[in-house]
């Protein structure tokens, strides 16, 4: 109760005008992301460019990445959702909380680093299935391990240091 | 090798990119797919703590053989002699025979050498690229704050400290033998399992 209570503060205390660009960190993606709602502990961010920090949709039933699903009530502010002059924010920060996603801030340079999803790990920690990645080769080209299905691969890590 | 559905993925895992890692691909002459994983991004997915690490991924995407310290062939540094002669039979055994190759692990044996992550550990992921990030943008005091952070997060892992000491290769010698020390008989790789001869 006291968690929400002080959520509700900082909702209260924020003007809904846009607070300065930030740089968010996700999957090994860079994202600018220009406009933010002023909150000195959390990241607000509108729907759009929720999705373009870590893939999550917006949906009547909540924010969704394939079958995870995170229930947001739209149509009252809380500490995950708000609406200021009509524009729905979303709060970044209490959905990767609510995720057991990790993440830190540098609050002084503006930069949100987040970490993977444990729902989106399962299938690795459990029943060994091989996590896939988007990295581009030396060549510019992005190689994704499931471009590889149907081969066998080995994967080697290996470091100049 | 390609020609028998086999491919071969090998991620430097390296900040440095393309200056730190692109010679040795060059000098290797390199016929597979070679990536310069600047963010560690295959070491974060499947929860490698060092180099060299590998894993064998069957068909159907699942793993079948999983982390092992895997200098696979012998290589020389100066007098120092390093590397095993067993582990590209081991391979070849595994293209030929798939499943039924003896080298294949079962699927709990898999299970059990992914070692899961604390939260704290996990934590230094996200915090392991925020210094990549600074790094890269050229703020080597932010960088060095959150590895040292990372590296408190996650002190088994060798590829956090041994990065972050690569910037600075003066102190690495001693910051590795001093890490090693403290390491006593820990191990941080899944014994091979491939008789020595």
């Amino acid at each position: 109760m006291k968690r929400i209570a002080i959520a509700l503060l900082g909702v209260i205390v924020m003007t809904g005008i846009e607070a300065s660009a930030v740089t968010v960190l996700c999957n090994d993606n860079v994202v600018e992301v220009e406009n933010t709602l002023a909150d000195p502990t959390d990241l607000w961010v509108s729907p759009e460019d929720l999705t373009r920090i870590n893939g999550f949709e917006l949906k009547p039933e909540g924010a969704c990445l394939d079958s995870i699903c995170i229930p947001l009530k739209q149509n009252a502010d809380s500490e995950s959702y708000v609406r200021r002059d009509g524009q729905p924010w979303v709060n970044v920060s209490t959905l990767a909380r609510r995720l057991e996603q990790p993440f830190v801030v540098d609050h002084d340079e503006g930069i949100w680093s987040f970490g993977a999803i444990p729902a989106t790990r399962g299938s690795f920690l459990t029943s060994g299935m091989a996590p896939d990645f988007a990295l581009e080769d030396r060549d510019g080209k992005t190689v994704r391990l499931q471009d590889f299905r149907g081969k066998k691969v080995l994967i080697v890590t290996w470091a100049s240091w | 090798m390609k020609d028998q559905g086999f491919e071969i993925i090998s991620a430097a895992q390296d900040t440095g990119g393309e200056v730190a890692a692109g010679e040795i691909f060059d000098d290797g002459g390199a016929t597979y797919t070679t990536i310069i994983d600047v963010q560690h991004t295959i070491s974060s997915l499947y929860n490698f703590v060092n180099v060299p690490s590998a894993v064998w991924i069957d068909e159907e995407g699942k793993i079948v053989r999983y982390n092992e310290g895997t200098y696979a062939a012998k290589h020389t540094m100066g007098t120092f002699e390093f590397g095993r002669d067993d582990y590209l039979p081991a391979v070849r055994d595994w293209i030929e025979n798939g499943a039924d190759s003896k080298y294949v692990q079962t699927a709990s044996a898999v299970s059990k050498n992914i070692i899961a992550r604390s939260s704290d550990a996990e934590l230094a992921e996200p915090t392991f690229k925020l210094g990549v990030y600074f790094h890269l943008e050229g703020d080597e005091q932010r960088a060095n704050t959150y590895w040292e952070q990372a590296q408190a997060l996650n002190p088994d892992s060798w590829n956090f400290h041994r990065q972050d000491w690569s910037f600075t290769p003066a102190e690495a010698m001693i910051n590795w033998q001093e890490k090693r020390m403290g390491l006593g008989d820990k191990p941080y790789y899944q014994p091979l399992g491939l008789k020595k001869k």
